[in-house]
């Protein structure tokens, strides 16, 4: 675990995005220090996209500050150079071979390792001079995440880089991810919908939904300041004067509350019990999704 | 930047080169053996000074070749759609732009170097296509001095040059607005036809005041020299009001010098002799005090026609290159 005193590389304060009429991000005040793995997790639609555009300067935020690596997110070579987006339809050119692109890379970019490229692909079995259309969504993933890892940035974000793939390809391409991290210790931020795939990779969350930024911080914090609380049946406003409730679920005679610490929990009543990743983030986005209906809640108390 | 456009771009080029290889090929096989012919009869007829009736007598080419050359007049606009109109839509459209924009150069100098050489390749195309066109037509031209009249002024001289800049620029102004390539080249093929018909039919009579000249009805008719223009005609009357508009006659049609004769408003003591010999009735016309009238821009008049019309479609694609430079890098990608 790295020291919370790391510099950010991701600070952004109040920082919006409305397209017409639609609110895609409102308000997002994040910050992730160097060096993390950070899952950005939420629902489809939850903003994860918008906020990552905004991030490399693909789009521009109607308010709100944002800063990347130290500087608003421009056009500058500079920026650009120590930027690796992923756009999450994973577009390369379908008619150039992985060759082609590796060209690209190079004529386009100061800092450029084709080197890394070949090596990757050749121990993947990934024809280099087939067109880029003819290879298969894995194969074309492994080729886009090497092509933007060639560019030696400082801070790597992939928006949904598994979303399309199996079971085996998306293992082969979060192993890929995961040693470019342990070799040369960029900050990566990675959009999903499902936690699952990120919690082995991650050590830091963004929770997006609704267009809001839900819970922002490194995972064993977040865990730690979260507890389950099971007890019997009550009025739970003592507990909600000196924690925040983020969950409650009510049984005839029992009551399950997911909270988060305001201090020692002191009623003796409930018995407390460390709480997951999964359990978080369903917590939360359970919560944006508004209550559960009543036959839903009662199912699930019967423990 | 030079290496990606070129990437992206080279089968577009071989494609344009061949068409071009094949077209110079007919031409300059066609041109020469036009040129020999005319330089023939003119050698044939110089002796017996009988050389000014030879515009009617002389027949050069085949039908097929002057309707090849009349069909280089959509050259600029298929340039405007095949090169211009995907140059930056098909970008967004299959969202690559996501991933060219993400690299080391601005958004900026990846259109730059994308524009600076579509339009450059749009006005070499478009200039080697006019130049084949203007000497495989410089025997006609000699011959019937046409190249001022509209249909020939479009595809000669460097006119072709600003329509393809111009169509190019079009498309991809089109295409960024749109983001998509099929819309884009509807609106590019549209707009530019239309304002092709525009500026052709109503605008460029008007870059400078025709000159009027009337003549009367003998023959030869004394009309202006060289390649010029006529922009309205008229006969005018003896009390000198004009007859009617030839537009709006009725009846048999008689040309006189490219005035058309309203024949059933003329004295019918004139219109008897029509059938008998056309020679006799214009000198009855002249007689009666009938005149022609040509409003007409001369011949000397031709470059710089040629430049004004140039300079419009190059002002307008380069404001419509701003437009798109400033929505490219100002706008979410």
């Amino acid at each position: 675990m790295t020291a919370s005193s790391d510099p950010a590389v991701i600070q952004t304060r109040g920082l919006s995005k409305r397209y017409r009429k639609v609110t895609a991000l409102s308000d997002a005040t994040i910050t992730v220090p160097e060096g993390r793995v950070s899952a950005l997790i939420g629902p489809n639609g939850a903003g994860k996209t918008t906020l990552l555009r905004l991030l490399v300067g693909l789009a521009r935020p109607t308010s709100g500050d944002v800063a990347v690596l130290g500087s608003r997110p421009s056009q500058s070579p500079a920026f650009l150079a120590d930027i690796g987006f992923l756009a999450q339809e994973i577009p390369l050119y379908r008619r150039f071979t992985a060759k082609d692109h590796i060209g690209i890379g190079a004529h386009l970019n100061s800092r450029w390792d084709g080197g890394s490229v070949v090596r990757r692909l050749e121990s993947l079995g990934i024809p280099l001079g087939q067109k880029v259309g003819t290879l298969s969504g894995g194969q074309r993933a492994q080729l886009a995440l090497s092509l933007t890892l060639a560019k030696r940035p400082r801070l790597l974000l992939l928006d949904e880089p598994v979303a399309a793939l199996d079971p085996l390809a998306r293992r082969q391409f979060l192993a890929h991810l995961a040693e470019a991290v342990a070799d040369d210790g960029l900050t990566v931020v990675l959009s999903s919908h499902l936690i699952a795939d990120m919690e082995r990779v991650c050590d830091h969350l963004i929770l997006l939904a609704a267009s809001q930024v839900q819970l922002c911080g490194d995972i064993d914090t977040l865990l730690a300041e979260h507890e389950i609380l099971v007890g019997p049946r009550k009025d739970t406003a003592a507990i909600e004067r000196d924690h925040t409730v983020v969950q409650a679920v009510h049984t005839v005679r029992q009551t399950t509350l997911l909270i988060r610490r305001g201090g020692p929990v002191t009623d003796p009543a409930f018995e407390a019990a460390d709480v997951g990743l999964e359990e978080l983030v369903l917590a939360y986005m359970g919560q944006q999704a508004g209550p559960m209906p009543p036959h839903l809640t009662s199912i699930g108390g019967e423990r | 930047m030079t290496w990606l456009v070129w990437r992206q771009h080279r089968n577009q080029a071989y494609v344009a080169a061949v068409g071009l290889a094949l077209l110079a090929v007919l031409l300059l096989i066609t041109g020469r053996q036009m040129a020999s012919q005319y330089d023939s009869a003119l050698a044939s007829c110089s002796p017996s000074h009988s050389c000014g009736n030879l515009a009617n007598v002389l027949t050069l080419g085949t039908p097929a070749m002057y309707l090849l050359v009349t069909l280089t007049v959509v050259v600029p606009c298929l340039l405007g759609l095949f090169w211009g109109g995907p140059l930056v839509a098909r970008e967004i459209e299959s969202g690559t732009s996501q991933f060219a924009w993400m690299q080391g150069v601005t958004r900026g100098r990846w259109l730059t170097a994308q524009v600076g050489w579509v339009m450059l390749a749009a006005a070499a195309c478009g200039g080697t296509v006019s130049a084949l066109v203007t000497w495989w037509s410089s025997p006609e031209n000699a011959l019937k001095h046409q190249n001022f009249q509209p249909g020939q002024f479009d595809i000669q001289g460097i006119v072709p040059i600003g329509y393809a800049l111009f169509a190019v620029a079009l498309g991809i102004t089109a295409g960024t607005l749109l983001r998509r390539t099929l819309p884009a080249l509807a609106v590019t093929l549209v707009v530019f036809t239309l304002l092709r018909l525009v500026i052709g039919q109503d605008l460029r009579a008007r870059y400078m005041t025709a000159l009027t000249k009337t003549f009367g009805f003998v023959h030869p008719p004394a009309l202006p020299a060289g390649s010029y223009w006529i922009v309205s005609t008229a006969v005018v009357g003896p009390g000198g009001q004009v007859v009617s508009s030839p537009s709006h006659s009725s009846g048999p049609g008689i040309t006189f010098g490219g005035v058309s004769v309203p024949v059933n408003s003329m004295p019918s003591t004139c219109r008897t002799l029509l059938f008998q010999s056309p020679i006799r009735f214009g000198s009855c016309l002249a007689a009666h005090g009938y005149r022609a009238l040509i409003r007409y821009q001369p011949a000397g008049r031709y470059w710089t026609f040629q430049g004004i019309e140039t300079g419009i479609y190059v002002l307008l694609a380069a404001a419509l290159l701003a437009v798109t430079a400033i929505v490219v890098i100002r706008r979410d990608a």
